[in-house]
């Protein structure tokens, strides 16, 4: 489904990619851990070209994401993206979020659309919040409508960007589970993440970067309870 | 146009002086920085007077600001040109009628740069000052004030500009400065107005714009420095 | 000084038109030129957004003039100064079609065009970038952010600046009195010097001023409000 192929980024003279490969299978579900500034969240970034790269390639579907030619807005509606900040349109109600993308790109009725989007907000458990602004709500039910956003173009892949890094500690939990709830469902998703918990109970494999490069990478039980990576083994300790 | 102004750089420059009384760019000048001089104790007044705690200073303050705001100031020039010989018991001249009018003007404009210079500081600095023991006079003089002056340099020398380009209404009143220079030049030729104009509207440029992007410069020197303050959009266009 | 302060003699008869028509000249003046600043900022902000160096150089220095130069001087270049570049015929027509209403119209008008293509632009710049690449990631191209998601914000952000444009284009209208556009100022000077009531004259034209001026910051303290959006 995802395919890197030695991908390079420089900021400047500062390499932020060096070289990474790696596959994401269709249903899989990836963890990319590492210290800040490893780079895992620039190689999200790569998947959608939000991030231009100069070396290598990433290739969805087959497709490789910076050739020329390619209808990048079209990929980006099949590979659905979540931030950190979460990066709700402040001007646009809870349900008005959700329907933007499916009535302007997706040319739904207002009807059809107001319907698939409650549909998602109530599988992210705030169908009472739709007419909300986004300033009224709290940190995590604003994350919950971002990953209703999302879902709602009906993505083959998700990719979240540490999604629970800004939300207060009691919030994290509402958010991981509407993520653990898409994995169960077969999503294919990469998730930056600390929550290593989280990690061991859904992810496939996890990934550990440190300084643009994937340095570990194994299934979760393995990687945390191994004495064979230190320098992993370093990291989980700084987490905890 | 080079012509033009061979034969009537002095005009433009001092007016008729020696043969006259003084005039041009050197009495634009003189009128701005006078003024802005003149109007910065009654500004600080202002300013304090709008943040004070006792709410009748504080309404009468806001009161004035917001008069003065909704005038055109023309107005106050004609309202000055016509009683300020009424008040003072002498006739007053242009010069000086412009002077008094721009004072009261540019107060109310500096005030309210004045006031969001003293609201951008950090809440730490008064409480630090009170912890000290200090007063609010204290407070006052020696931590807020001069913090926030040294903050708002940028948004004075805007407000010096706006001053500058102000002074051009004393063409109505007939205070000779430079667009009242200008005009003069313009009768004697008679022939060639957009020339006069050009030179007249290039040369409040050149000087406008160097002024600006010097507060341009020293508002990077200073955000370089410290957090920089906002300021508010309140600068005149005349 | 045993001055009694009358205001019926301002006030009736012809005075009192005067002052009608003066207003009346004034609203005009302010809408047409609003009319104008608005279509040529927008224009001008539309221009700044071609990645095409020269284009970029042009706003900047249609801005930087019309900020660094007096607005007066700027109404004189247009009223005595373009006219006669103009072949015969044209500078005829206007002098025939209150030329002086237009070119002051022109003057006042371009030069708020300037202010408000800088209050467009520093609403643009307030939003986040994240909030163009969260658009971006739903799968809208450039001009779907830009107008489903950049601008609707932007717009919030400039209407209160613009607003105050507003106020200082309605007070700008009074320095066309200074090429005889009978405006409130004009009329007011005109009462004055008929009636010789110098006080009552200008506390008319003052008062006129100042309701107009609190009607139109009241609007802008309440779109303030109104529009203010809580981050997310």
């Amino acid at each position: 489904m995802i395919q890197f192929e030695s991908v390079d980024k420089w900021y400047g003279a500062m390499q932020a990619l060096a070289g990474v490969s790696g596959e994401v299978r269709r249903g899989e579900v990836k963890v990319l851990v590492g210290p800040s500034g490893c780079g895992k969240s620039t190689l999200i970034r790569t998947v959608t070209r939000l991030e231009a790269i100069q070396g290598g390639r990433v290739l969805v579907d087959g497709v490789d994401v910076g050739a020329r030619g390619v209808n990048i807005n079209r990929l980006r509606q099949r590979v659905g993206f979540v931030f950190q900040a979460y990066n709700l349109f402040p001007h646009l109600s809870a349900i008005g979020n959700i329907t933007l993308g499916l009535t302007k790109l997706r040319k739904m009725g207002k009807a059809e659309a107001r319907e698939r989007a409650l549909a998602e907000l109530a599988r992210v458990g705030l169908a009472a919040k739709a007419e909300e602004m986004p300033g009224k709500l709290s940190g995590g039910q604003r994350q919950r409508v971002a990953i209703a956003r999302s879902l709602a173009m009906d993505p083959e892949v998700m990719l979240f960007d540490e999604p629970t890094s800004a939300l207060d500690p009691e919030m994290v939990g509402e958010v991981l589970a509407a993520i653990k709830q898409l994995a169960t469902n077969g999503m294919t998703m990469i998730c930056v993440t600390h929550e290593m918990g989280f990690a061991r109970e859904v992810a496939d494999e996890v990934w550990f970067m440190e300084r643009g490069a994937v340095v570990e990478r194994g299934r979760p039980a393995d990687l945390i309870n191994s004495s064979a990576h230190p320098r992993l083994q370093r990291f989980l300790r700084t987490l905890a | 146009m080079l012509e033009i102004l061979q034969n009537n750089w002095l005009l433009f420059l001092v007016g008729q002086y020696p043969h006259g009384p003084i005039g041009g760019l050197a009495m634009t000048l003189f009128m701005a920085l006078t003024a802005l001089a003149l109007c910065f104790p009654f500004a600080i007044c202002l300013a304090l007077a709008r943040l004070s705690p006792y709410r009748w200073l504080r309404l009468s303050a806001t009161a004035i600001v917001h008069t003065v705001r909704g005038l055109p100031l023309i107005m106050f020039i004609f309202w000055t040109y016509f009683f300020s010989p009424l008040i003072i018991g002498r006739a007053v001249g242009g010069v000086e009628t412009l002077i008094i009018a721009l004072v009261v003007y540019e107060a109310a404009y500096l005030s309210e740069i004045i006031r969001a210079g003293i609201q951008g500081l950090p809440k730490g600095q008064f409480e630090a000052a009170s912890a000290l023991g200090l007063g609010y006079w204290t407070t006052t003089w020696k931590i807020v004030l001069p913090q926030a002056l040294h903050n708002m340099l940028p948004s004075m020398v805007s407000q010096f500009v706006s001053t500058i380009k102000e002074t051009s209404l004393g063409y109505v009143i007939s205070a000779h400065e430079m667009t009242f220079a200008a005009s003069q030049v313009n009768n004697v030729l008679l022939t060639q107005p957009f020339e006069v104009y050009a030179i007249l509207a290039l040369t409040y440029f050149v000087l406008c714009f160097a002024l600006t992007s010097l507060a341009r410069y020293i508002e990077r020197r200073i955000s370089a420095g410290r957090v920089a303050v906002a300021t508010p959009a309140v600068a005149v266009a005349v | 000084m045993g001055y009694i302060f009358d205001l019926r003699g301002v006030l009736s008869g012809q005075y009192f038109d005067w002052f009608l028509i003066g207003l009346a000249v004034t609203i005009a003046l302010t809408c047409a030129a609003w009319c104008l600043a608005m279509t040529m900022g927008i224009i001008l902000t539309l221009i700044r957004m071609i990645p095409f160096r020269p284009f970029e150089w042009f706003v900047a220095l249609y801005v930087e003039y019309h900020r660094n130069v007096p607005l007066l001087v700027q109404i004189f270049v247009w009223y005595f100064g373009v006219p006669s570049l103009l072949p015969r015929p044209a500078r005829q027509w206007i002098n025939g079609h209150h030329g002086e209403f237009l070119l002051a119209t022109i003057a006042l008008g371009l030069a708020a065009a300037a202010y408000v293509a800088e209050d467009i632009r520093s609403g643009i710049r307030s939003i986040p970038k994240a909030q163009n690449e969260a658009a971006r990631s739903i799968g809208f191209g450039y001009l779907g952010a830009m107008g489903y998601v950049v601008l609707p914000q932007a717009i919030r952000i400039a209407v209160p600046p613009l607003i105050n444009q507003t106020l200082l284009l309605f007070k700008n209208t009074s320095l066309a009195m200074a090429i005889g556009v009978g405006e409130l100022t004009y009329r007011t000077r005109e009462v004055e010097s008929y009636t010789f009531k110098t006080f009552e004259a200008f506390a008319v034209a003052t008062a006129i001023y100042l309701a107009i001026s609190f009607g139109i910051m009241a609007c802008g303290a309440y779109a303030g409000r109104r529009l203010k959006l809580e981050n997310a």
